[in-house]
């Protein structure tokens, strides 16, 4: 519809240098002039509708509720204003007018504190009040999510062309780490996308480049004149310059091109006398996922980490359960670091709120790994929330070949543009041969090409039998895959580890499969990455298949080793339980607590051992003789111990003696967790349930968990002076709800006066002191 | 920015409480290799302009600009200034991932790069300070003054980034109740005088902030 094969697009140039060369000050908001000078933002689109401009952007870039605050007139009042403003002055060039959305002025959650949601919201207020304007275009971007918040705001809610602009760095990236494929993928469903602002024209060229690699939609480029002296806000290149190397960037495949900082008329006009439109190379069919800052190409084997899952999991069922997120964050990140690419994540327990977990726990991972994630459910309002906040291009798993499956879920995944895995069983189940499974691959494909998604998003399951009730099934299974691979061109997927279920030596028959699987096609094993044995086949196959040039990987894994050992190695020291406490010995204590575990009750285990040495560690932080890392190092050391503890205690089903629990959370405004988050780790190391709300926590939800689970000590953290307030704050609701609890605070700016005037019980300034407080409120 | 080549190791120890204890090489060795890897994933980008002052009923306020900075402190800080620099700084929303997912497996390693962060962005603000120093060098700076010091404050913050149009320049922004978003930041306002400017500026006994700081509390004192 825009900017197709055959024409260039032309967009206008910049807006706030115009209005700065009319005197506006820095500071001032630009959208208000809309309404107080009409004529003035006139004047300056029909300038660059005489220079040959085919769309104008409203004057409502900063036009949101948050930057319009304190300034006099709504969102809607000065939306419509701008929309109007651009068509009186459009009007007589035929040319159309787009809703500018920029940046909100708040960074999104994980990084600053303002909600996907509320995002969402924000961008869809201008939206609605933008029904006059003929597209919508979403620009200046740096942060992925806050694209795909607009993007879908606009989409939601209005009919319109939606363009989506994102601003890049020189590295490639934008600040918040968001590369150019990403941005590809997890925007696919704008009509145009591109560039705009970042940079000079020519240094755009390799982003374009990268850029028509990802999509198939008509590529916008709006940059600057050229690199900016900051000192007098000008810029470097003329207008012949830029409309020069801006012909690079449509050779390079870009059809729509307009100006941004720096830019006058005069730019657009040299663009619109001089611009030829380019040959825009066809697109490879590439099969990928993303994550906002991390691109899996799958075009050799890449892992599927299957451990976030409760299915037979005690550990991670308590996890769920007592609504444990940092130990489902810890399986992520151990399974990262053992090599796993992509994650599966499954959150489903009888009792738990799905999709509220699911949500949680996809905001949370997002925020402390790039890994691209794989929504695993079978509840089609479970994948549609973890697609809509997921910040990036995930794999939903997934869909089977019966008609209910596949018309629920694909319009789901075909609106979000997310990958799908094809399970190769119908309403009959499981087909013996392969050719049956073959058949229902077939299915699968079809349907979702209907749905609109290319078959380089579907990964087809062709289902791994246990060995051991249908050894026949295996060759099956290999043979489907193959077949599958074969003739329909598709990528492949495979959960592996059931194959040796009811066998002895278990990790040889799954390393076996694993490798055989690869060999016959398979492109993503779900696997257990911790498992040695398991990554091992993984990383020799891709050794031996030529995939890792110079083995550059595998000998970065494996090369400490040696192959046959030969040396004698000394005898290992054996230290105690305190001893590695006190050295913050993580792994060694954890090791000692299970052998002792053996032998020994589990809370001998603790009160005995653990408790003491993390008693000596603090009286010696109290007296100075060791600091805060230190301290740490041991608590973490125990904490090792303890999660031994807890997984023997889990597996023998005994339900746990409660201590007694404490509700701790970095108050409404305030985003500095750490020292919150040492007072947990302590608290735990005592025996304490903790109950970590987070941070930036409303009075409310602290009132609303204290009642609601009869806490009786609630620990509050805030570490700035405007923070002080919403901790008053919270401590008054506490009060006011009646509910009988103690009150805590720590945090730097916090003294036992200001504690007391508040109203808290105590004040607690480090975290060896509110280990000392839970202790007298509860008694042990 | 660039030019760092070494956090300050000192410093890192000061920010973490040492004061002199044993430390095993085991936990030396965390602390160099967490100042590495806060060196390596910070990538530190910077803004300033430099405004005439322009005093007002209000407070002093920035030519060409709508911001006036209020506060008997500030004024205190800039008297027999001329020019006014407004500064931010940050060490970019990667800093703040790292440290964010190094808590998931490790405290202890979080902490560390926390406070090898907070060195590292006093460091770049050092450099803009001595690049300011270059570009004016018949001048004399004070020190860096940020929102929240005194009675400057700190709701002065988003007027303060949208001047210096900080969000597009450096990603950087503030919340609702004026954080600094990525959190390893920092804005300040340098007042820059013709005349040279006493000593007596820094220091416990001028500090607004000596009832509530932590480096007090303990017995330390700050940088300054």
């Amino acid at each position: 519809m825009f900017g197709n094969e055959s024409n260039l697009l032309f967009l206008d140039g910049a807006m706030g240098t115009m209005l700065q060369k009319n005197g506006l000050e820095l500071g001032e908001k630009p959208e208000v002039l809309g309404i107080t000078a009409p004529e003035q933002i006139q004047t300056i689109h029909r300038a660059y509708l005489e220079a040959g401009a085919n769309i104008v952007y409203a004057n409502t870039f900063g036009a949101n509720r948050h930057k319009l605050e304190g300034c006099g007139y709504s969102v809607a009042e000065i939306v419509s204003a701008a929309i109007k403003n651009a068509k009186i002055a459009a009007q007589d060039f035929g040319a159309r007018v787009a809703l500018d959305i920029g940046p909100i002025g708040q960074l999104l959650e994980p990084i600053g504190t303002l909600r996907f949601e509320e995002a969402y919201d924000i961008f869809r207020e201008m939206v609605v009040a933008a029904e006059e304007a003929d597209l919508i275009v979403v620009e200046t971007m740096t942060d992925l999510y806050e694209a795909k918040a607009a993007l879908l705001a606009a989409k939601e809610n209005s009919t319109k062309p939606v363009f989506v602009t994102m601003t890049f760095e020189e590295n490639g990236r934008t600040f918040t780490g968001c590369s150019v494929s990403s941005m590809a993928m997890t925007l696919c469903q704008a009509d145009a996308i591109g560039f705009n602002c970042s940079l000079g024209p020519k240094d755009l060229v390799p982003l374009v480049e990268e850029l028509a690699r990802f999509t198939d939609r008509p590529i916008i480029v709006k940059p600057n004149a050229g690199l900016p002296n900051l000192a007098d806000n000008t810029y470097d290149i003329n207008p012949q310059e830029f409309a020069s190397q801006v012909q690079l960037l449509c050779n390079a495949g870009a059809t729509i091109v307009g100006g941004c900082c720096g830019t006058t008329p005069d730019y657009i006009r040299e663009m619109k006398e001089t611009l030829t439109i380019g040959t825009r190379k066809s697109r490879e069919k590439i099969a990928a996922v993303c994550s906002a800052r991390q691109t899996v190409m799958i075009n050799c084997p890449c892992v599927i980490g299957e451990r976030i899952n409760p299915t037979g999991k005690k550990r991670f069922q308590q996890a769920l359960r007592e609504h444990d997120i940092d130990f489902i964050l810890s399986q992520a990140s151990e399974q990262i670091r053992a090599g796993a690419e992509i994650l599966d994540v499954n959150v489903g327990l009888p009792g738990i709120d799905e999709k509220a977990m699911m949500v949680e726990v996809i905001k949370a991972l997002q925020g402390i790994t790039d890994a691209p994630l794989q929504i695993d459910s079978t509840k089609p309002e479970v994948i549609e929330a973890a697609l809509r906040v997921y910040n990036g291009k995930a794999i939903v798993n997934s869909v089977n070949g019966e008609e209910a499956s596949l018309s629920q879920i694909l319009p789901i995944v075909a609106r979000y543009g997310a990958a799908v895995v094809g399970l190769t069983l119908d309403e009959n189940g499981i087909p013996k041969t392969a050719e049956e499974r073959v058949a229902i691959a077939e299915r699968i494909i079809t349907r979702a090409k209907e749905y609109g998604i290319p078959k380089e998003d579907v990964f087809i399951d062709c289902l791994t039998l246990t060995a051991s009730a249908e050894q026949a099934g295996v060759y099956e299974t290999l043979k489907a895959l193959k077949a599958v691979k074969e003739r329909f061109g598709v990528k492949t997927v495979l959960g592996v580890s059931n194959i040796s279920f009811g066998l002895p030596s278990r990790e040889l028959v799954n390393a076996n499969f694993l490798t055989m699987a690869m060999t016959y096609g398979l492109d993503l094993p779900i696997i257990n990455p911790n498992i040695a044995s398991m990554m091992g086949a993984v990383r020799a196959y891709h050794l031996l298949m030529n995939h890792d040039e110079n083995a550059t990987r595998f000998i970065a894994a494996y090369g400490g080793e040696t192959s046959a050992p030969t040396q004698i190695t000394t005898a290992k020291e054996i230290h105690d339980i305190p001893y590695c406490v006190a050295q913050g010995l993580k792994a060694e204590c954890a090791d000692l607590v299970r052998a002792m575990l053996e032998t020994v009750d589990p809370m001998v285990v603790v009160n005995k051992q653990l408790i003491p040495a993390l008693d000596t560690v603090g009286t010696r932080f109290e007296k100075g003789e060791v600091f805060l890392p230190q301290l740490i190092r041991s608590a973490e050391a125990a904490s090792a111990g303890f999660e031994a503890i807890k997984e023997a205690i889990a597996k023998s089903g005994i339900a746990q003696e409660e201590k007694g629990k404490i509700i701790v959370a970095t108050v409404k405004g305030d985003i500095h967790d750490i020292g919150k988050n040492i007072v947990k780790v302590l608290l735990e190391n005592y025996g304490y349930t903790v109950i970590d709300l987070g941070r930036d926590v409303p009075p409310e939800t602290v009132v609303e968990t204290a009642v609601k689970q009869n806490v009786a000590l609630v620990g509050l953290s805030a570490l700035m002076t405007t923070t002080l307030g919403s901790m008053e704050e919270t401590i008054r609701q506490l009060r006011a709800a009646g509910h009988n609890c103690k009150i805590m605070v720590g945090g730097a700016v916090l003294t036992p006066e200001y504690a007391e005037k508040i109203g808290a019980d105590h004040y607690a300034k480090d975290a060896k002191r509110a280990v000392d407080i839970a202790k007298e409120v509860f008694g042990k | 920015m660039g030019s760092i080549q070494a956090i300050r190791h000192e410093e890192v120890l000061r920010y973490l409480g040492y004061r002199g204890q044993e430390i095993s090489d085991d936990l030396m060795g965390e602390v160099l290799s967490c100042e590495t890897e806060m060196l390596t994933h910070a990538k530190p980008k910077s803004v300033f302009c430099i405004f005439d002052r322009i005093d007002t009923h209000d407070g002093i306020a920035l030519s060409g600009t709508t911001l006036v900075l209020g506060g008997h402190d500030v004024r205190e800080h800039l008297a027999n200034c001329t020019k006014v620099v407004l500064l931010a700084a940050t060490l970019s929303s990667d800093v703040d991932r790292l440290i964010a997912s190094a808590q998931v497996e490790s405290m202890t390693k979080s902490l560390i790069l926390d406070a090898a962060a907070d060195a590292l962005i006093e460091q770049v603000c050092d450099e803009i300070e001595s690049e300011i120093h270059t570009k004016m060098q018949n001048m004399h700076a004070t020190w860096r003054f940020s929102p929240g010091y005194g009675d400057f404050p700190l709701s002065l913050q988003n007027e303060i980034l949208t001047v210096l149009n900080a969000q597009k320049r450096i990603g950087l922004c503030a919340t609702d109740s004026y954080l600094l978003t990525p959190r390893k930041s920092v804005t300040a306002v340098i007042g820059l005088s013709e005349t040279e400017l006493p000593k007596k500026q820094s220091g416990c006994e001028t500090c607004s902030m000596r009832e509530t700081c932590t480096f007090r509390k303990r017995g330390e004192r700050c940088v300054w």
